[in-house]
């Protein structure tokens, strides 16, 4: 057991870090909500980030520390499931890869577009894959998702093409890690956000951190947020179906659990478009409904823990 | 980087495991189910204990020089999964082997090694921890039982509240203010707990027999040789012997193995099939293997020689989440295991309420977060 990043790894933080700093803070002034990043994204594919799972000496591990730190930045990229799923789809898939499960292709998917690559979860264990043809996904610029999200038509939906080839169990592991992997990013940027407004903002002549009524919701995020990087790394690296379960379950019950509290500590200022905090929290928000949201997630985990007492 | 026990971890842990199911009785469930304070409990360690000594295995952590094997931190852990997810069958003595052993070898005279370690090292000594008072508790600092230095002895006057195994201890390991200053003010005494003018009272507690007591300390003289390191350097001591201690019990084996029972029994009655159970029950192992992660992380750093700071208490109450997860999935959804049909899972109910309170609040390790990991602005005082 050694919970130490190798050499490797770090290596690889230090060549991201150096292309995201660029990247590390949003634009002033009037800005979508889901705002993206052509020039990072080219980045990340270029340097060949969003592959490194297929590289025996990264894996998992290594798209987890990736998605991770992309995820802390104002700019919704699709990098979780390029890095995560797709190395099981061969080489050169479209992006980006979107997830989603077959009785839920009614909703809006995050990043689909046409010419994306869309796998389709089944609760068999089996999965489908499509890519949209032009003119047959809708973009929804009004969504308060900070995500391009995009709704598939029903009759394109349904030119889904079975892929028995494709390991459905496997795939649900993955997306659950890239699931995970993000929100974990998410929260440290947001905690962070949060934690420099009520250091510096001033009531009743002090900071707002000083309040315990506000320190204590701080630290339980932080305890939230830090298990859930350890417990998502270690699910990664044992590439173990109900660890990512349970791991992308806590992630979306600790986004569920945050993301008001942080509005709540910056107050009208969390409102303004001009504070770059709905970047991160309106990024959790959809992740908390993916893939069924909590409830059927905590089901999927049950499943793959004790098989036998859900079969009775 | 490597998430899965090494082969050499692995046997350790089934030599653990075969070890207490060779030595607990039969009845081991409902003696555990006492609490570690329990007459019945404290006699069987005893035998335990020995008997883990006699295999090497009672402090295998314990550095060569001090008769140890200098077992790595992962070996510490594993033993201390296995026991507590057993039902602590060391009692009152995993404190000996955790910190007062080696604190004794590192600050002790010779008289004191002497007296007090070889009962350590052979698994017959009950310790009990004088440290809270009455007006004394998560601010142990403002303790005010004071020790009087006069003609070579000591002269203790004053009252400890909430401490465990007193009841049976032969040792208290006390701190006593000798001076003025909040911190520098405190020492230690290794007080033999049949010294005149010590009374011990129990206070019937809903966490099982024998775990909180009273002690009153009135005009008990004790050699100034029973001191423990300098006048004053109680603070030093015991902030450098608990060091190893600030993530305290493996509390989330327990209350996941519990869960995985808790699971086992529902399946066997045909009532885990409901899906509002299933997600309480994924909810709480969540929480559990959360834990358990934020745990092996900073394990895995002190195994790789760096030392533990504040970052300990956030672990610590990412398991006061899971026994608290683990707690409300039982009372909810197997209420009788309250009673006496499933003795494991009440000990664990007992015993998981202790949490977010023994050994430092869990108010406190939230503080700590917010000072000394988030750097928040101090609070004023």
């Amino acid at each position: 057991m050694d919970f130490e990043l190798t050499p490797d790894h770090v290596t690889l933080l230090d060549a991201l870090e150096g292309l995201v700093k660029p990247f590390t803070t949003a634009p002033i002034g009037e800005v979508p909500f889901a705002l993206g990043n052509e020039e990072l994204e080219a980045a990340l594919v270029e340097g060949g980030f969003l592959e490194i799972a297929r590289e025996p000496e990264f894996g998992l591990v290594g798209a987890m520390l990736v998605v991770e730190r992309v995820a802390q930045l104002p700019f919704a990229v699709e990098a979780a499931n390029s890095a995560f799923v797709g190395p099981l789809l061969g080489e050169g898939v479209a992006r980006p890869v979107c997830v989603a499960e077959a009785d839920r292709l009614w909703q809006p998917i995050r990043f689909l577009r046409d010419g994306a690559t869309l796998v389709i979860l089944d609760n068999q264990g089996g999965a489908s894959t499509l890519t949209p043809a032009t003119g047959t996904v809708s973009a929804d610029p009004e969504s308060l998702f900070a995500y391009p999200m995009g709704l598939v038509s029903a009759d394109e939906a349904a030119r889904a093409l079975p892929a028995p080839h494709l390991d459905g169990r496997d795939l649900r592991m993955r997306a659950n890690l890239a699931l995970a992997s993000e929100a974990t990013g998410l929260l440290r940027a947001a905690l962070q956000s949060t934690i420099e407004h009520v250091s510096e903002r001033k009531q009743f002549g002090r900071p707002l951190a000083t309040f315990q009524a506000l320190r204590h919701r701080l630290a339980e995020i932080h305890v939230r947020t830090d298990s859930l990087y350890w417990m998502t790394l270690r699910a990664a690296g044992l590439g173990d179906p109900g660890e990512a379960a349970l791991a992308a379950l806590h992630a979306q019950e600790s986004a569920r659990i945050a993301v008001y509290d942080f509005h709540q500590m910056l107050g009208a200022m969390g409102m303004t478009l001009e504070h770059p905090l709905h970047f991160w929290t309106y990024r959790l928000k959809a992740l908390t409904g993916e893939y069924g949201g909590r409830g059927r997630q905590a089901m999927t985990a049950a499943r793959l823990l004790w098989p036998e007492a859900c079969a009775v | 980087m490597d998430f899965e026990w090494d082969d050499e971890q692995s046997a350790f842990r089934e030599t653990i495991r075969d070890f207490i199911t060779r030595n607990v009785p039969a009845d081991w469930e409902e003696i555990a189910g006492h609490g570690p304070g329990s007459e019945e409990l404290t006699h069987k360690s005893r035998l335990f204990c020995a008997a883990l000594a006699e295999q090497d295995l009672l402090f295998p952590h314990w550095p060569v020089e001090l008769g140890g094997k200098g077992a790595d931190p992962w070996h510490q852990q594993i033993l201390a999964e296995e026991m507590w997810g057993a039902g602590e069958p060391r009692g009152a003595q995993y404190m000996n082997v955790n910190w007062i052993g080696p604190t004794l070898v590192r600050y002790g005279s010779e008289a004191q090694k002497e007296r007090y370690l070889p009962p350590i090292v052979n698994g017959n000594a009950i310790w009990c921890q004088g440290f809270s008072e009455p007006g004394a508790g998560s601010d142990l600092a403002s303790l005010r039982t004071s020790a009087v230095l006069e003609d070579g002895t000591y002269r203790i006057n004053g009252q400890k509240i909430w401490t465990s195994y007193a009841g049976l201890a032969d040792t208290c390991f006390l701190l006593v203010r000798t001076g003025p200053d909040r911190k520098s003010g405190i020492s230690i005494l290794l007080v033999p707990m049949d010294t005149p003018g010590i009374t011990v009272r129990e206070i019937p507690s809903i966490i099982g027999e024998g775990d909180i007591h009273e002690m009153f300390f009135d005009d008990v003289v004790v050699p100034a040789g029973a001191r423990l390191g300098e006048e004053g350097q109680a603070w030093e001591i015991i902030d450098y012997s608990l060091r190893n201690e600030r993530l305290g019990i493996p509390r989330y084996h327990l209350a996941r193995k519990t869960l995985d029972r808790a699971v086992a029994t529902l399946g066997k009655h045909g009532a885990f099939g409901e899906e509002a159970v299933q997600i309480e029950a994924a909810r709480a192992a969540s929480l559990c293997e959360a834990a358990r992660s934020a745990i092996y992380a900073i394990i895995s750093r002190r195994a790789h020689g760096e030392a533990v700071g504040p970052e300990a208490a956030a672990a610590r109450f990412a398991t006061v989440m899971a026994e608290r997860a683990v707690a409300e999935f039982i009372v909810e959804h197997l209420p009788g295991s309250l009673g006496s049909a499933e003795p494991y899972l009440k000990m664990h109910h007992q015993r998981g309420i202790v949490a977010g309170i023994a050994s430092g609040a869990a108010e406190i390790q939230l503080n700590l977060v917010a000072s000394s990991v988030l750097n928040l602005p101090r609070e004023p005082r």
